[in-house]
């Protein structure tokens, strides 16, 4: 189906809070997908594929635990903590690059550099085990496609946009990611009661005058 | 945006984001609505109505063209025929009396044929990239059938009848910006036409008004057989269009803190360069003086049976006489004539009447303030994104700055947290429940900024004032929708409401309220505390009579010779 940039904002909002992240951690998540699918990138199906893996349930175990060196968990981890952790840090870029070891679905990375480099105003290279990806913020270059989980991955200043993608103002999700999307994003709709129903909109249901 | 010899400052947002005020504003030059049908005449656009196929039960659908300059619009409308039953103003609603979407340029027939096939289901359906807005409206069912009745037998509508209701029919959602499938902003947005807030929502409201008009004709053509009556244009200027809007209007307000921002500090700024004028001319004068009449009439077509309403329009009427007693005695050409209006009004006046002359005293000077209209829109992405750089304490005092006032309250205190704002999974309506009697406190919406900035606080203050808010918010990420707002309130400093919103007394028509004055809406007449109706674009021109005189004041009426 092909949907606006703004329904897959607003449905990965909602489908990251539904799967357990907190708001501001869906707000990421929202712009995050949004911009991959703005760069012609499969964002609605990354999103769908990380949410499956549940780690929002244990999510200190999925954050890195220690700032100083590189970035790692007891198990592997959540590239939403990890991106905006990234995005965060930003300035550190400036002296040394960013190590991480072992994330799941690193593609998701990719915003979180493009805000760093946007702060910075220069280019940012993301390689993951035998990928290059590269973006200023607004345009994203890339070689191969991105693995469904990187072992190392290094963020650093520099590199060119040789070939950037060019821009889309849709998005075409898979039909299955995007039914996943919207399961996870129905647990943030109240159930619907006649008492909610009634009371809940300060309205009748009649507009007969 | 650039301060231009203002000597007042603008006034403090501690004063003016204060839900009851926010609660009281009105239309001014700044208004949507204006902004459009100033535009329409400034660049000469013309209209024409290329299909008009209704038939004799009022079933059919019409197309209305707008073209400006560089690009042409199309409102398609589909007119229905609506049982009683099925008439609802609320999301819930799966049926209207008409349905309409705004298509970027001329349909062709497949378009039209794709849009009959969606734009009567609304949410149901799905648009393109081709539409820019999506639109329902149900008939006023007295005034409609008024009109037609006496249309239909040779004689014209009762004007007095026209001005109770002000609008024959009323729209009841009209979504813009990528919703179930439509444009994004972002492919209109660097548009000059399209740039300020809400121009392709204003513009197809403008369109649907003409066609609401030319289909009671119709409808009245049908009955009435040769005898019906032309409605007189005098009396069809006072057609509106209505529009009742519910909860969903409120987050948007605290959803979108720049955008917001934007428009109170268009309005603000524009007061204060009205504020710092040492003399206004005899002309000048007499405008404002000319503008408070007209709009005094236009108040006093004002109805409501909300008792919140009645009493603040009794306010408003106390204030309208106090303030004619005033100018009677005043002189408003010298001595800072709008300062001393404006700081009278404070000591004098109540909300109501205090924002009518905040609007009013912009009146006069178009060249001063319009400028400030290309300042509205929120073209800074870039705010979003949080500086993880800034430290524990430059973000307590952030939080201070805005929310001092909330950070003390006991917010487990049950009146201070009573309701919760939540989505229901039928079709999604936005409501607001009881936190303590109803199961939905888990499906609460992220709405209680006050709230969740005293949170934010009290475990900030476990922190040393010189860890970054990136560490902090690695170990609470609960807090990062917090730090955002805060972040953005540094740029945005009337991008916060100063009140709570999940508090026992919270009145959500004041967030209405609010964004609806901007719109350039008037006639609130709220029907709960969580609803309320309006009137749009009544007095204002239909296309054929937009010329340079009646393109801005029409919101006035203009007195009786």
């Amino acid at each position: 189906m092909n949907v606006s940039l703004n329904e897959v904002e607003a449905t990965a909002k909602r489908a990251t809070r539904g799967a357990g992240y907190s708001w501001g951690l869906a707000e990421e998540a929202a712009k995050a997908t949004r911009w991959l699918c703005a760069h012609g990138q499969n964002g609605t199906g990354a999103l769908a594929q990380l949410l499956q893996l549940d780690l929002a349930s244990a999510p200190q175990t999925h954050a890195p635990s220690d700032l100083n060196g590189e970035w790692q968990s007891e198990n592997q981890l959540c590239p939403l903590v990890t991106g905006a952790l990234l995005s965060d840090f930003a300035q550190r870029l400036n002296s040394s690059p960013i190590e991480i070891r072992n994330i799941a679905v690193p593609a998701l990375l990719l915003p979180f550099a493009a805000n760093a480099a946007r702060l910075l105003k220069t280019c940012v290279c993301v390689e993951y085990d035998h990928a290059l990806a590269e973006t200023d913020g607004y345009d994203l270059s890339l070689g191969t496609p991105f693995p469904d989980r990187a072992h190392q991955v290094s963020v650093h200043l520099g590199g060119q946009l040789t070939a950037p993608t060019p821009h889309q103002t849709r998005a075409e999700p898979d039909p299955t990611d995007w039914a996943v999307l919207n399961r996870f994003a129905h647990r943030t709709y109240a159930p619907a009661t006649e008492e909610s129903r009634l009371r809940g909109a300060g309205a009748g249901l009649s507009d007969n005058d | 945006m650039n301060k231009t010899g203002t000597d007042i400052p603008r006034r403090d947002p501690e004063q003016v984001m204060r839900l009851s005020r926010l609660g009281s504003l009105h239309q001014c030059r700044l208004s949507f609505m204006r902004q459009l049908t100033r535009r329409l005449v400034r660049e000469n656009w013309t209209f024409t109505r290329p299909i008009f196929a209704i038939d004799d039960n009022g079933v059919g659908y019409a197309v209305y063209t707008a073209q400006g300059p560089e690009r042409v619009y199309s409102l398609v409308a589909f007119a229905h025929d609506l049982s009683p039953e099925q008439r609802s103003d609320r999301v819930i609603a799966e049926a209207w009396d008409a349905t309409f979407a705004l298509f970027d340029g001329i349909p062709t027939e497949q378009d039209i044929q794709r849009l009959s096939q969606n734009v009567p289901l609304q949410e149901a359906g799905r648009v393109s990239e081709s539409e820019l807005s999506l639109s329902r409206a149900n008939r006023s069912v007295r005034l409609w059938k008024h009109v037609v009745d006496r249309l239909a037998v040779g004689q014209q509508p009762d004007l007095e009848q026209i001005h109770k209701v002000g609008y024959l029919m009323r729209t009841t959602a009209v979504y813009g910006s990528g919703k179930f499938g439509a444009a994004d902003r972002e492919k209109i947005a660097n548009r000059p036409e399209l740039n300020a807030p809400f121009q392709a929502e204003m513009l197809s409201v403008y369109l649907t008004r003409t066609f609401v008009r030319d289909l009671v004709q119709h409808m009245a053509r049908t009955k009435g057989g040769v005898q019906t009556a032309d409605l007189d244009p005098e009396i069809a200027q006072w057609l509106g269009i209505g529009n009742s809007t519910g909860l969903g209007m409120a987050p948007f307000i605290v959803n979108h803190p720049v955008l917001f921002n934007n428009w109170i500090m268009a309005r603000e700024e524009a007061l204060a360069r009205v504020r710092s004028l040492q003399s206004a001319s005899e002309d000048e004068a007499r405008h404002f003086l000319e503008i408070f009449d007209r709009s005094k009439l236009s108040m006093s077509w004002w109805r409501s049976e909300h008792p919140v309403q009645i009493e603040k329009l009794a306010s408003l009427n106390a204030d309208l006489a106090a303030i004619t007693s005033y100018l009677d005695q005043k002189d408003l050409t010298q001595d800072d004539p709008w300062d001393r209006l404006i700081r009278w009004s404070e000591t004098a006046l109540g909300e109501e009447g205090q924002e009518l002359l905040a609007s009013l005293v912009l009146e006069p000077y178009g060249d001063l303030v319009d400028g400030l209209t290309g300042c509205m829109a929120d073209g800074n992405a870039q705010v979003q994104v949080i500086n993880g750089g800034m430290t524990v304490d430059q973000l307590r005092t952030a939080i201070h700055d805005r929310f001092g006032w909330a950070l003390h309250m006991d917010w487990s205190a049950e009146a201070n947290c009573a309701r919760a704002w939540y989505v229901s999974e039928e079709k999604l309506e936005p409501r607001l429940g009881e936190r303590f009697e109803e199961p939905i406190a888990e499906y609460e919406q992220p709405l209680a900024p006050a709230r969740d900035a005293a949170l934010a606080y009290a475990d900030l203050e476990n922190w040393q004032d010189d860890r970054s808010i990136a560490e902090f918010l690695l170990r609470h990420p609960e807090h990062r929708h917090t730090i955002r707002r805060a972040q953005i309130g540094l740029v945005a400093p009337y991008g916060e409401l100063r009140d709570n919103t999940i508090s026992a007394g919270v009145m959500p028509i004041d967030m209405l309220r609010a964004k609806l004055s901007f719109f350039g809406a008037t006639h609130f007449d709220p029907r709960s505390d969580r609803w309320v109706r309006i009137c749009m674009y009544a007095g204002a021109p239909y296309p054929e009579d937009l010329n340079a005189k009646t393109a801005d004041l029409w919101v006035y009426p203009e007195l009786s010779q």
